[in-house]
């Protein structure tokens, strides 16, 4: 009979897996909720979960390690454990709003932020914070092969027939709304080969650029990955991200347009985790840490991003390669987020409209 | 076969063999062809990625930030979730095969449910009836236990995504099975569960093994659902599919193909496993 045989070999495979299973089981049980109700006394050991977009993560590896040594120096030795999240920054949002308990939150925009302010986590006026709540910049880019053989200078060029462009989806990522909105404004700034003030011509600037759109990749870095793989003549993207890619050692080339949006990274304390887990003091320490020269010289370095003050911004930073913008302006030229958000993304909005258009 | 070739004998002499090895030749070159371009070739170039620099790039992809805890959690989710469905894929496959009772296809199409929904939707599911703010979510929390954003979590879904593996494998061998032997243990005397155990697992045994194999090489790639339901904390809920996408966003293909060719070298090696495994058990069950 040699059935006992199949039966050890079943036994010895099941008994594999039982190990790993308990393996499992013990690693499973610290992950327990600490959370309790009533007055809060303070962890001995405070643990903060950090939900940030996922590009600058390098950075804030660095910036939260700093963070734990000058805490640990000024609190008597005692250590702060960072659970750390990335993710795309609207899903980082909408985890939060599910009810993940993230403690701190470093997004990529405004709005999202937003959006966990509305479902009622954060309480406070995050836009009250240094800097108004963000804690770096960026500005957008072309990002064009080697040499920029196409001789693109700004986005009228990008808008020219047979170019192929590669920009996200504004559907599905929220960073794509920033390439949109600096089209547009530059175009209402007499940029772009638009009058100054002309919505019609702003309109057709983005039809144009959609209509050379040959994918709509749902992040900015798959953009970035796809125009990698050879794909198209152009990717509009970020200047912190053709740094990250250069830095990684690959051939890409930033072409600055005239005139650009400063985009703003926000970063916050979401209320009602860091109460329920009694870490304010730590999250609110480590939100100001953000705002320190410290924390702003590694978004520089590791990051490649732009410091928060307008003017700076604008001036460019020679030792980073980043030149001067002849025009930056702020979501606020333009009357902030929720105005552009029904100007330009609304039922009849130019950009819907400008959308609709190219894709007729 | 017999009667095929008689048929082909009758048909005129020169023609009908060079027809036919035509015909063999193109199927077989198709089909080879067709797994060639969208398996083999990938695969390879993958692998060749990963490991082109020798284990340099492997090793620089573990020192990523999270990188081994991530593929710690895969390795015991995947297995947990491959026990747990193989205990209650053979419990449904002999409720939907032994017993008649009103609902029973509806019951047989649910267990296919997995497969027809797209995984986000299954995290994005789960994340509505089991998050944190849901009734449910919240008496399990008040127990201390965070069913999402949690390893928990990324068991719950791995089990959902896998669950119909050992359902489909072992069904089809019950179905085979013929009741006369349950009948005749019954008969003599034996408890339902002593039947079970003696007369139907054996049987049943290798399709039970190939089944939670399968679901365990099916698991360890899972990604659509986990975006939802882990909350990717590194060191902590990072599975190894998310960090192959980490990687590949920080510009490290080659680190990215490294990790992946670690998981589908121990996909394939299961899949050969349970190949080998059911082929064992034919020739036992034959000799």
């Amino acid at each position: 009979m040699r059935a006992p045989r199949f039966g050890v070999r079943l036994f010895a495979l099941a008994a594999v897996l039982a190990i790993v299973a308990t393996a499992c089981a013990n690693s499973d049980s610290d992950g327990g909720g600490d959370a309790s109700e009533g007055p809060c006394t303070p962890p001995d050991t405070p643990v903060i979960t950090f939900s940030a977009y996922s590009t600058p993560r390098e950075v804030y590896g660095k910036i939260i390690s700093a963070f734990q040594t000058m805490w640990k120096d000024e609190h008597d030795g005692q250590q702060v454990i960072f659970q750390e999240s990335y993710g795309g920054s609207t899903t980082q949002a909408q985890n939060i709003v599910d009810g993940f308990e993230a403690d701190v939150v470093a997004l990529s925009l405004a709005p999202d932020v937003d959006y966990i302010a509305d479902a009622g986590l954060i309480t406070h006026d995050w836009t009250t914070a240094p800097d108004e709540g963000m804690v770096s910049t960026s500005v957008v880019v072309l990002d064009v092969r080697p040499g920029n053989p196409k001789g693109f200078a700004d986005f009228d060029d990008i808008a020219a027939t047979g170019v192929g462009v590669l920009t996200p989806d504004p559907a599905s990522s929220g960073g794509a709304r920033w390439n949109i909105v600096s089209m547009y404004g530059a175009a209402m700034h007499g940029y772009a080969g638009v009058a100054e003030g002309d919505e019609a011509g702003a309109q057709a600037l983005l039809a144009g650029v959609f209509k050379n759109v040959i994918a709509l990749d749902k992040s900015a870095r798959d953009s970035i990955k796809n125009f990698e793989s050879g794909n198209g003549d152009v990717a509009i993207t970020y200047e912190n991200e053709v740094g990250v890619a250069q830095d990684a050692g690959l051939p890409d080339e930033a072409v600055y347009p005239p005139s650009s949006i400063l985009i703003e990274n926000p970063a916050a304390v979401v209320d009602v985790n860091v109460d329920k887990h009694c870490v304010r003091d730590v999250a609110e320490a480590f939100i100001e840490y953000l705002h320190t020269d410290t924390a702003k010289e590694y978004y520089r370095t590791v990051g490649f991003l732009r410091p928060t003050d307008l003017t700076l911004a604008k001036a460019g930073d020679e030792e980073m390669g980043f030149p001067p913008i002849e025009d930056l302006w702020t979501v606020d030229d333009f009357g902030g987020w929720d105005a552009l958000a029904e100007k330009l993304f609304g039922d009849t909005g130019i950009f819907t409209q400008a959308f609709a258009e190219a894709q007729g | 076969m017999a009667s095929a070739a008689q048929t082909v004998r009758r048909r005129p002499k020169l023609r009908a063999p060079t027809v036919t090895r035509f015909r063999h030749w193109s199927l077989r070159g198709a089909a080879i062809t067709y797994l060639v371009a969208m398996i083999v070739v990938p695969v390879a170039a993958i692998a060749a990625e990963g490991f082109g620099q020798g284990l340099d790039t492997f090793r620089a992809a573990m020192a990523s930030p999270g990188a081994w805890a991530a593929i710690r959690l895969t390795l015991v989710a995947s297995a947990l979730a491959a026990i747990i469905n193989a205990v209650f894929g053979t419990m449904l496959a002999y409720i939907l095969v032994r017993y008649r009772f009103r609902g029973r296809g509806l019951l047989s199409a649910i267990v296919d449910l997995p497969f027809a929904i797209p995984t986000l939707v299954t995290g994005v599911m789960l994340v509505a009836i089991y998050g944190p703010n849901t009734p449910i979510g919240r008496a399990f929390g008040s127990a201390g236990i965070q069913l999402m954003y949690s390893q928990l979590a990324v068991l719950l879904a791995l089990c959902v995504v896998t669950l119909p593996f050992v359902v489909r494998t072992v069904q089809p061998v019950l179905l085979e099975l013929d009741t006369a032997e349950e009948e005749a243990a019954q008969v003599l005397g034996a408890s339902p569960w002593k039947t079970f155990r003696a007369v139907v697992m054996p049987a049943i045994r290798p399709a039970i093994a190939a089944g939670a194999l399968l679901a365990f090489a099916r698991a360890l790639g899972e990604f659509g659902s986990i975006v939802f339901v882990s909350g990717n904390l590194t060191n902590k809920t990072m599975t190894a599919p998310y960090l192959i996408f980490q990687l590949t966003n920080q510009f490290k293909p080659e680190e990215a193909a490294a990790v992946a060719t670690l998981l589908f070298a121990i996909s394939f090696l299961l899949v050969l496993l349970t190949s080998r495994l059911v082929r064992t058990e034919r020739k036992e069950a034959k000799a």
